[in-house]
């Protein structure tokens, strides 16, 4: 049944946006400017997946309402867009402030076949900072979009590098910004702990970031790291390629002080820098990390009225198998149902897969890969929660089916409209207790 | 009629084709109802062409400001989602890469506000795309969509599905039109092809009307029995205040088309009289079903204000034949809030407001707002209809503002297109509050230190009572500007100091050289690569 279902590849229910949500990577830059070489909607709709229906996220400096767009009209399809595009161009330039112009050409453009190519290497002729990538929607996720954008930056903007590589310095290739509503917090967690672990860090998105020259830096980088399972490796395969610049591929996100510390040992060894600093720093930040959870294993084990035991994770691969591991793994929660909804290219599938098998010395799940809603709750029904409370680590679109089993939801991925986000991390060491803190509030009653 | 609605087609003629619809203009409303010959027009659409007067495009024809800087808007494939997509029991079916579903979120929190709204169970909306991919491009995605047809038929029992055509589905070629066909006689019941690629008009709202047509045209009963209590009321998701304002007329209102049923739309055609709180929304619908029901749309000026609540009020009396009853009752209102009214005015010297939201819902703001006495010297109206598909006498709703609160100053005609935001604020006293819908402008007015009223339940300025709702949450809007003003000190714009000094917001318009200066460009000639080669 589930095959014949199958068949038509539909989806009910969303978790991705498309290629040209990476407007959004280009708005997390520092002086980033997306221009949307798109037909009207195209950035009025992914705003809304991958920012204010998000965590009600937002944005800052280009982003949001600001976005520049082409607006692609029937003219355009019919006589070629080519001129308006241009113009777009030279009044953005004029208009809006940035360092870092980004073409992302959608659907029309890209189908129309106007050569954006062109146009677009008339301002870099003349010395403006504009880039293009073809982001046409029916090339993907905004996970594949994000790789197509940060390609086109190195190759059209940051350009050949044949000098030497700075020991200690690391290009991070992390979370895919907005994607994940925490992305900004999280960005600041683990970069402190690499800072504090005495790395120098190209952060390239958010807050920590230093803009555009830092961009420029990421061939001087003695190393890639790639935090996450797969989103970023294409990214880090053609860095190596061009720069022949190594890259570090951990796939789970640490969560929890045994992770972190692991985590940090890892790339220390890896990168060959001196271990005291960061020896210091992990000693500091486990006296912190238990300190607080001796306080809060008094209600964890004292609290009379019961507690979650098992859970379901619906998610991303990159958020999904981190929770799942620091849940079971570090808390002791029973994994019942995993389903990852990125649509990670199948090349990688195994691999996650391998991850999911290794969770905890004696846990291992069959992870499910399902894009479409209808399906993922479908396989809901299917997991067997026991007597205890489920716990559902989803969405917003698995509200209905969480009312239907009387679960907790806790939204932890995109989209998510029942949670307004800012500054806050469910990673590392400090982002644990956050997850931790947000969870138990809700078990005991609070939203 | 010369220009009927013709419900055998599935596509709908454009609102820049149909009403002569423009995205761009600045200036005096009252010089743009000069400009915009309502009454020609109406003439024309009654088929009362006058010849030498409307006959040529020119004469009708209103000048546009065209701008080479455009920022993202809204398209009427999402109108559309946002229509279609929040019927209780029907399925949408986005034929579409999956970008075109990103906003559904946002629609989905919509959808169950107004559930709540009208005491319906909450639920997620369920709108299926097809997801396609590039080999979709290359070879066509038609058996893509009657999976998805099947799928959905299977899986949810829908009443009807509706399939909504995207800008990479219409490039591509697809014939919806066929699927609907062919699905129609498998599954038994409508399929309904919707042409509402964004690409298709250069205003968001033709998709009203695109999701409008597709329900007159296969959904309302074609046989009507009628209720003669019924009115139908267009809108959008906002809470039942026309029920108790109409109860007094013996009517009970069948909201259209957000959180309706299957059968409540279906016996659109058997109402007593269509209605609407925004004629930008409703006239298309409304002009429908007269014109193929015999469903009569009411000719007043909308239901904002004292005046124009009156007059809405008495035109629907009229038609149910409670003239009497009506006077009465209009009369005990205005005794009953015209005290808490007045003590708003009191609150409101001196406060100036600014509307920023779609054509005929702004006229109706600007309404509530010079009732309770506040100063409106400018508003941005993201696009201007010279005439509604009604075009009826006591339609011409801007016309109908100026001649009774007076002209506004600076009425700019603009798509939500943020970069304006400084210049147009500088030309007037600043504003101290905005009233806004749609995306993108509020966060902008936020940074120059004006709070926003996000009028997300857009009937809250509607009726007698909608002035003193509206004056109530402004003075709590107002109080917010501590935090803009917060905002304002410590965060800029994201605009160059070049632009955010200039006075005319449509400089770019007006002078397209001025970019010259600050983003000089040199073009390649071949004799450039002439010298390359050698």
């Amino acid at each position: 049944m589930a095959v014949k279902k199958k068949k038509g590849g539909s989806i009910v229910h969303p978790h991705y946006a498309c290629a040209v949500g990476a407007a959004y990577s280009v708005a997390a830059i520092k002086g980033g400017v997306p221009i949307a070489n798109c037909g009207p909607g195209c950035m009025y709709k992914q705003f809304f997946f991958l920012s204010f229906d998000n965590g009600f996220q937002g944005s800052a400096g280009a982003g949001g309402g600001n976005i520049p767009s082409a607006n692609v009209g029937e003219n355009d399809i019919v006589f070629g867009g080519a001129q308006k595009l241009d113009d777009l161009i030279k009044a953005s330039l004029g208009v809006v402030k940035g360092d870092l112009f980004v073409v992302l050409t959608g659907c029309s453009g890209e189908l129309v076949g106007d050569d954006v190519g062109a146009v677009v290497r008339k301002y870099q002729e003349n010395g403006y900072p504009v880039v293009f990538a073809d982001t046409g929607g029916f090339r993907g996720t905004n996970l594949n979009g994000h790789e197509i954008v940060v390609e086109a930056i190195i190759d059209q903007f940051v350009g050949d590098y044949h000098g030497p590589k700075k020991k200690g310095l690391v290009n991070l290739w992390f979370e895919t910004p907005y994607f994940n509503m925490n992305w900004r917090g999280d960005y600041l967690e683990i970069v402190r702990i690499l800072r504090s672990a005495g790395f120098e860090v190209n952060v390239l998105f958010g807050p920590e970031s230093g803009g555009v020259e830092e961009w420029k830096s990421i061939p001087k980088a003695q190393f890639n790291l790639v935090l996450s399972t797969w989103n970023g490796l294409k990214i880090a395969k053609h860095l190596k390629k061009k720069y022949n610049q190594p890259y570090l591929h951990i796939p789970v996100i640490p969560i929890g002080e045994e992770a972190t510390t692991a985590f940090i040992r890892q790339i220390v060894e890896y990168a060959g820098i001196d271990k005291a600093k960061s020896e210091a720093f992990i000693a500091d930040e486990a006296k912190i990390y238990y300190y607080f959870l001796e306080h809060f294993s008094d209600f964890f084990s004292e609290y009379w009225f019961g507690l979650p035991a098992k859970f379901a994770t619906i998610g991303n691969s990159t958020d999904n198998v981190a929770l799942t591991k620091f849940l079971a793994d570090q808390i002791g929660l029973i994994p019942v149902k995993q389903i990852i909804t990125d649509n990670p290219p199948d090349k990688y599938r195994d691999d996650i897969r391998e991850l999911y098998h290794n969770l905890s010395e004696d846990v291992s799940v069959e992870v499910e890969f399902i894009e479409d809603g209808y399906l993922v709750e479908e396989s809901l029904k299917q997991a067997e929660f026991g007597t205890s409370v489920p716990l559902i680590l989803g969405s917003t679109w698995e509200v209905d089916i969480a009312r239907e089993m009387n679960a907790l939801l806790i939204e932890i991925g995109a989209p998510t409209t029942e949670s307004v986000v800012i500054n806050r991390s469910y990673i590392g060491y400090r982002g644990a207790l956050t997850l931790l803190e947000r969870i138990y509030s809700a078990t005991v009653g609070g939203k | 009629m010369a220009n009927k609605i013709n419900l055998e087609m599935s596509a709908v003629e454009n609102r820049e084709m149909r009403l002569g619809t423009i995205v761009g203009w600045d200036g005096k409303a009252s010089d743009l109802i000069e400009e915009s010959k309502y009454l020609e027009r109406s003439q024309k659409k009654h088929g009362q062409r006058q010849p030498g007067i409307c006959g040529t495009k020119s004469y009708c024809k209103l000048c546009e400001l065209n701008s080479p800087l455009n920022q993202q808007t809204m398209c009427a494939n999402a109108i559309v989602e946002c229509q279609i997509g929040n019927i209780t029991d029907c399925i949408l079916i986005q034929h579409a890469p999956i970008g075109c579903s990103a906003d559904q979120p946002w629609f989905n929190l919509a959808f169950n506000m107004g559930l709540g709204r009208r005491n319906k169970p909450p639920q997620n909306l369920k709108i299926y795309s097809t997801n396609l991919l590039e080999s979709d491009m290359v070879f066509g995605a038609s058996d893509r969509l009657r999976q998805t047809c099947r799928d959905v038929f299977e899986r949810e029992h829908p009443k009807a599905i509706f399939i909504s055509m995207a800008c990479a589905t219409a490039i591509i070629g697809e014939d919806i039109d066929s699927v609907a066909d062919e699905m129609e006689a498998e599954l038994g019941i409508p399929v309904v092809p919707l042409h509402c690629e964004g690409f298709r008009s250069k205003h968001w709202s033709t998709g009203f009307d695109i999701s409008q047509h597709g329900v007159v045209r296969q959904i309302v009963k074609k046989n009507p029995k009628k209720q003669n209590d019924l009115l139908n009321i267009v809108a959008l998701w906002g809470t039942d205040y026309f029920t108790p304002m109409l109860k007094p007329l013996g009517l009970r209102v069948n909201y259209m088309i957000d959180m309706a049923s299957f059968d409540e739309l279906a016996q659109a055609s058997e109402a007593v009289a269509t209605a609407t709180f925004c004629n930008t929304l409703g006239s298309y619908m409304a002009t429908a079903l007269e014109e193929h029901f015999g469903v009569p749309q009411v000719d007043a000026p909308q239901p904002y204000g004292f005046k124009g609540t009156d007059e809405w009020l008495r035109a629907i009396a009229k038609i149910v034949g409670k003239v009497e009853e009506t006077e009465a009752y209009i009369q005990a209102e205005h005794a009953r809030v015209l005290p808490r009214v007045q003590e708003l005015r009191e609150k409101f010297k001196g406060i100036s407001g600014f509307i920023m939201t779609g054509s005929a819902y702004a006229h109706g703001l600007i309404t509530v707002l010079k009732e309770l006495g506040i100063d409106v010297d400018g508003s941005i109206i993201f696009h201007h209809d010279p005439v509604y598909d009604g075009a009826g006498e006591h339609q011409n709703t801007l016309k109908e503002l100026v001649d009774t609160y007076g002209d506004v100053k600076y009425y700019t005609v603009s798509k939500t297109e943020a970069y304006q935001l400084t210049n147009i604020f500088r030309r007037i006293k600043k504003p101290d509050f905005v009233i806004i819908r749609h995306q993108g402008l509020a966060p902008e007015a936020a940074k120059l230190g004006i709070p926003a009223l996000a009028m997300g339940d857009e009937h809250i300025p509607v009726g007698y009572d909608g002035m003193i709702r509206t004056g109530e949450i402004l003075l709590d809007i107002i109080a917010r500007k501590k935090f803009n003003l917060v905002l304002q000190r410590h965060v800029s714009v994201p605009y160059t100091d070049w632009w955010v000094n200039q006075e005319d917001p449509f400089l770019l318009s007006h002078s397209p050289d001025a970019l010259d200066e600050v983003v000089p460009v040199k073009e390649r000639s071949i004799y450039d690569f002439e010298q390359e080669g050698a």
